[in-house]
């Protein structure tokens, strides 16, 4: 908010530097952001917090500044001269509604001549970022930077009945407001009315009907307070805020809304001459007791960790104008009606230390206590699956958690989206980010394809982040891991284009990391992956992670120039960090021999190796593949897979006749049960 | 006769001169002069057996230091040779390695876990919870109820079902303390959403929040446990100053600022002169945010902390733009290859 620096001095005696002001006003929590000279002037942007609306005027900071020891508040004279007429006789004000309006004064000014401000009242205005409008309607935005207190002029002229009721809005009740827009009301609207209808948005705006113009000579001016959470909603509602009810939605002074109204009125005859008629009008002229708080000067000392001199405390609170009564370690506080932030005893404490200094007090570590930390939730698990994607050579990506709709709709065919429906934004900022992902693929995908878009020939990233489903039990989240792959892999001089075995090896190495056991996998021929290129990967009957080319018709959403390979695992099938148990070492030599075999491509590997194992001693103990070869001498649906078989006896050496004997078994065994041969 | 050996010895010498080294040049040469079955020396030999037996000795002796002259020659000319070979097929060193990919971290998860590391040695523990929160947990235990003006500061996304996405890390704090007793010393790392997207706002982004509650928590155990926090995580040679601010879930707060990690306070243009920069926010625990979480305020104290984690990120590493983070640009994820935390 901006403030001058002229009119901060004002309200305060004894000379204080500028520069000191300025200090003093940040330590006590009122940071001055900017300092613009401006003339003889200076105008300075003050950070003021949303529950210090008494802080939002020049009478409100320099109540703190004093306070802070920059000088001693003036106190606040008014001098008004009340003519013979009775406002009383001139207008009448009826409160329907004390909840919405618990105070309403007004008074009455006849004769005023409507026309320009004098300079000084203009350049005020002006600095303080608001528009010179006219000589009465600046006199009112002069109090209200003055002293806080929202005012509104009307043309009393142009009220019907020269009355002023208030009242919640009914139904069919509209108004055109200053702003020249037709505003329909709503019941939870508080309005200020004449005879006839809406002439005013409590707390909000005036109507253009009943406002100021240069032939309005008799003015009556409205000081009133408003219930905060009534301005709050008509706000929200249509989307209106003003300087206004900026102040009435954090909280209004109940006295000062009769103490402005004076000052006002003395203000307009000063600049625009006319007689103010005697007597205000106050719908509520007994101000209800203040709160009190008690607070104890021992605990003061002790929530800050610190000695507060009782003294110090003392003269704080009575700078503050909080009246305090001490009895021993006890004081109790008056709440002043314009601080609506105080309640409790910690409220107080507060108002002590800002003052004291927070950088007076001393640091000091608490004590341990407790055991050693730990990392609880899904930090382990999400934090594991990070290591492994660094293992095997991925680059951690973060991306939106916030999908577009046709995202969303081209992996749902992914068995680990489609565990629920999409979780929508009711506001989003954008159609781009509608929807809650179901999915890492997405972002990772979109993220891969623009790298290669740049020029990058060798992406591999990976992300794990959350996944939102809902269904009847109400919405639910799933930590997730993905990989994308695209482009080249191997060192410079052996580069080739990247393939399923890439990213399955990549996948491995995260599973075997995360301690996922006992899976296999399975051709997939889900539409989010090409078909004949993708794979579920199942544990226990269920699929915990896929892994594939994306598919043409998802990947064209992405526009990438090269094929994108990505996998996404469920990290609810992670395994709990495990401790390596020592397995004794082999004690006798192995003999490898090699082992080649032709069979139809149907043959899986997995139900090759399975053969060779049901028949096979068992000092067999590894099978590994050394090469695929399709081609000449091959037939079109067949390869020649050659084995590495190892064998080794964990109790004897083995001889090379033994060897040789359970080998040729072997591949009678197999020849026997699949459709294979050796030639 | 001795005139001829002298006349030998020079023509080796020019051949071998001639053959330069080159290992086939240098094999014709010791073929041509040392041959076993047809060399030069090999034919003197056969003229010594012929000579008359008084001019033997001494032809015989001039032979045989020739004969040692040559091999002494040809085996130096060989290794040298050979090492001119060796150089012609010599691997060269200076082109890069095959090396393994390399994989890395986000900066953000290294900024998390170098702030989670501090608070475990202190002995914190390191909570998470929904990104999916209800009112209560987000707002109204928080101290801020429905039509409160703090809303304003915090626009939501809202979800079906009166739910919204965490305008921040709190909710945990309430769901901590809703879950257990005190003493609590607990740090919440985590992704918050918030309706706001321009230059230095991500709908996106991080937090850390720090809480402690326990009998006797003081302002004064707040403000040396930011300044550890804050020294450990930058530099040992920075301040912490507390200004006094708002935040609805504590009493007093204060917002908190460092020496500048640039300048360290002499003022440059990433602390817009001021030698300071703003970066967490703190405070007291309410005791309204006690009463919500049945946590009784007349035996506990308590204070609370919160700082944007990619903020960190973009101070520790000097990265220019918030949005840049959640860009999946390899180019700038792959300059963090390798570091581990």
């Amino acid at each position: 908010m901006k403030f001058s620096l002229a009119w901060l001095r004002r309200h305060l005696a004894g000379d204080c530097s500028a520069d000191r002001l300025a200090a003093r006003l940040t330590a006590v929590g009122f940071n001055v952001e900017l300092r613009e000279p401006c003339g003889d002037d200076e105008v300075w942007d003050v950070e003021v917090t949303t529950n210090r609306p008494d802080a939002m005027n020049h009478r409100g900071l320099a109540r703190e500044a004093a306070a802070a020891g920059c000088g001693t508040l003036v106190p606040l004279a008014v001098s008004l001269v009340e003519g013979a007429e009775r406002a009383h006789a001139l207008a009448r004000v009826t409160v329907e509604d004390s909840v919405g309006c618990p105070r309403y004064c007004a008074r009455v000014v006849r004769g005023v001549r409507v026309g320009p401000s004098p300079a000084w009242l203009a350049g005020f205005l002006e600095r303080c970022g608001i528009r010179s409008v006219n000589n009465v309607v600046d006199a009112t935005n002069y109090v209200l930077l003055d002293v806080g207190q929202p005012l509104h002029a009307f043309d009393l002229s142009r009220l019907a009945g020269a009355e002023i009721r208030v009242r919640r809005a009914r139904p069919g009740d509209r108004l055109t407001t200053l702003d020249g827009v037709v505003r329909e009301l709503h019941g939870d609207d508080v309005l200020i009315c004449d005879a006839r209808g809406p002439v005013a948005i409590a707390g909000v705006m005036g109507g253009a009907d009943t406002e100021i113009r240069a032939t309005t000579t008799d003015v009556l001016i409205e000081s009133a307070t408003f219930d905060p959470l009534a301005v709050r909603r008509t706000v929200r509602r249509l989307g209106l805020k003003t300087e206004a009810s900026h102040r009435f939605e954090r909280g209004a002074d109940r006295a000062m809304a009769r103490t402005a109204v004076d000052l006002v009125a003395a203000l307009i005859v000063q600049v625009a001459g006319g007689e103010v008629a005697a007597g205000v009008m106050d719908s509520a002229p007994t101000l209800p007791p203040g709160r009190t708080i008690a607070m104890s000067l021992a605990r003061l000392s002790a929530f800050a960790g610190c000695e507060i001199p009782a003294d110090f405390a003392i003269r704080v609170l009575t700078d503050l104008g909080l009246e305090p009564r001490r009895e021993g370690d006890a004081v109790t506080c008056r709440v002043p009606s314009h601080r609506v932030d105080l309640e409790l005893p910690e409220d107080l404490y507060e108002e002590v230390l800002r003052h004291f200094g927070y950088d007076a007090v001393p640091p000091v570590l608490p004590p341990a206590r407790g055991g050693p930390g730990e990392r609880l939730g899904s930090w382990p698990v999400t934090d594991r699956a990070r290591d492994a994607l660094m293992a095997v050579g991925a680059a951690e990506a973060i991306t939106f958690a916030f999908v577009p709709a046709e995202w969303d709709a081209a992996l749902a065919s992914s068995p680990l989206a489609g565990r629920g429906a999409a979780v929508t934004i009711e506001n989003p900022l954008s159609a781009r980010l509608a929807l809650l992902r179901r999915s890492l693929l997405g972002g990772l995908a979109d993220a891969a394809a623009a790298n290669l878009r740049r020029g990058g020939s060798r992406v591999r990233l990976g992300e794990v982040g959350r996944v939102f489903f809902t269904n009847e039990g109400g919405p639910r989240e799933e930590e997730r891991l993905a990989l994308v792959l695209a482009g080249t892999t191997g060192a410079w001089d052996e580069s080739r284009p990247v393939d399923f075995f890439d990213l399955k090896g990549l996948l491995e190495g995260v599973l075997g990391g995360l301690g996922v056991v006992g899976a296999t996998w399975q051709p997939a021929y889900a539409g989010v992956l090409a078909p004949g290129e993708g794979a579920a990967v199942v544990r226990d009957g269920q699929v915990i992670a896929v892994a594939g080319r994306l598919a043409d018709d998802a990947a064209a959403l992405f526009d990438p120039p090269a094929a994108l390979w990505v996998a996404e695992l469920d990290l609810a099938a992670a395994g709990p960090a495990t401790t390596p148990v020592f397995q004794p070492l082999p004690r006798f030599p192995a003999v490898v021999a090699d082992l080649t075999v032709r069979h139809p491509l149907a043959l899986t590997w997995e139900e090759l190796v399975a053969a060779l194992r049901a028949a096979a001693p068992e000092w067999l103990v590894e099978v590994a593949p050394v090469v695929r070869y399709r081609g000449e001498g091959v037939g079109s649906d067949e390869v020649k897979t050659t084995l590495r078989l190892t064998y080794r006896h964990s109790e004897r050496s083995l001889t090379q006749d033994e060897v040789n004997a359970a080998h040729f078994a072997l591949m009678e065994a197999l020849a026997g049960k699949l459709p294979v041969s050796f030639t | 006769m001795t005139a001829e050996l002298e006349r030998i010895r020079g023509e080796f010498l020019a051949a071998l001169a001639a053959a330069a080294g080159d290992a086939a040049a240098v094999e014709a040469v010791r073929v041509r002069f040392a041959g076993r079955r047809s060399g030069l020396l090999r034919q003197l030999e056969d003229t010594l057996k012929s000579l008359p037996k008084e001019e033997k000795p001494a032809f015989g002796k001039a032979l045989n230091e020739l004969k040692r002259f040559v091999e002494e020659q040809l085996a130096s000319a060989q290794a040298e040779a050979e090492r001119r070979t060796a150089a012609r097929e010599a691997v060269d060193v200076t082109l890069p390695g095959r090396r393994p990919p390399a994989g890395a971290l986000h900066p953000v998860t290294l900024v998390r876990r170098e702030v989670e590391e501090i608070f475990l040695r202190m002995g914190y523990s390191v909570a998470d919870g929904p990104e999916i929160e209800d009112d209560w947990h987000n707002f109204e235990a928080l101290n801020i109820p429905p039509d409160h003006p703090a809303r304003d500061d915090q626009d939501t996304f809202y979800l079906p079902g009166r739910l919204l996405l965490r305008t921040h890390t709190s909710p945990v704090q309430i769901r901590t303390m809703e879950r257990q007793r005190p003493p609590i010393r607990v740090i919440i790392p985590g992704r918050v959403f918030r309706r706001d997207s321009d230059l230095r706002h991500s709908p996106m982004f991080h937090q850390v929040e720090g809480l402690v509650v326990d009998e006797g928590i003081t302002f004064a155990h707040l403000k040396a446990t930011l300044e550890a926090f804050i020294r450990v995580l930058f530099d040992p040679r920075l301040s912490v100053r507390l200004r006094p601010g708002f935040f609805p879930f504590t009493e007093p707060s204060a917002e908190v600022d460092i020496t500048c990690i640039l300048c360290l306070g002499k003022g440059c243009p990433l602390c817009s002169g001021s030698g300071w920069i703003e970066i967490l926010g703190a405070g007291m625990v309410d005791p309204r945010v006690f009463a919500a979480c049945g946590v009784d305020s007349s035996r506990y104290t308590g204070f609370a902390f919160g700082c944007g984690l990619d903020r960190v990120a973009l101070l520790k590493y000097g990265l220019p733009d918030l949005r840049l983070l959640f860009s999946g640009d390899e180019r700038l994820l792959r300059q963090f290859e390798g570091v581990r935390r």
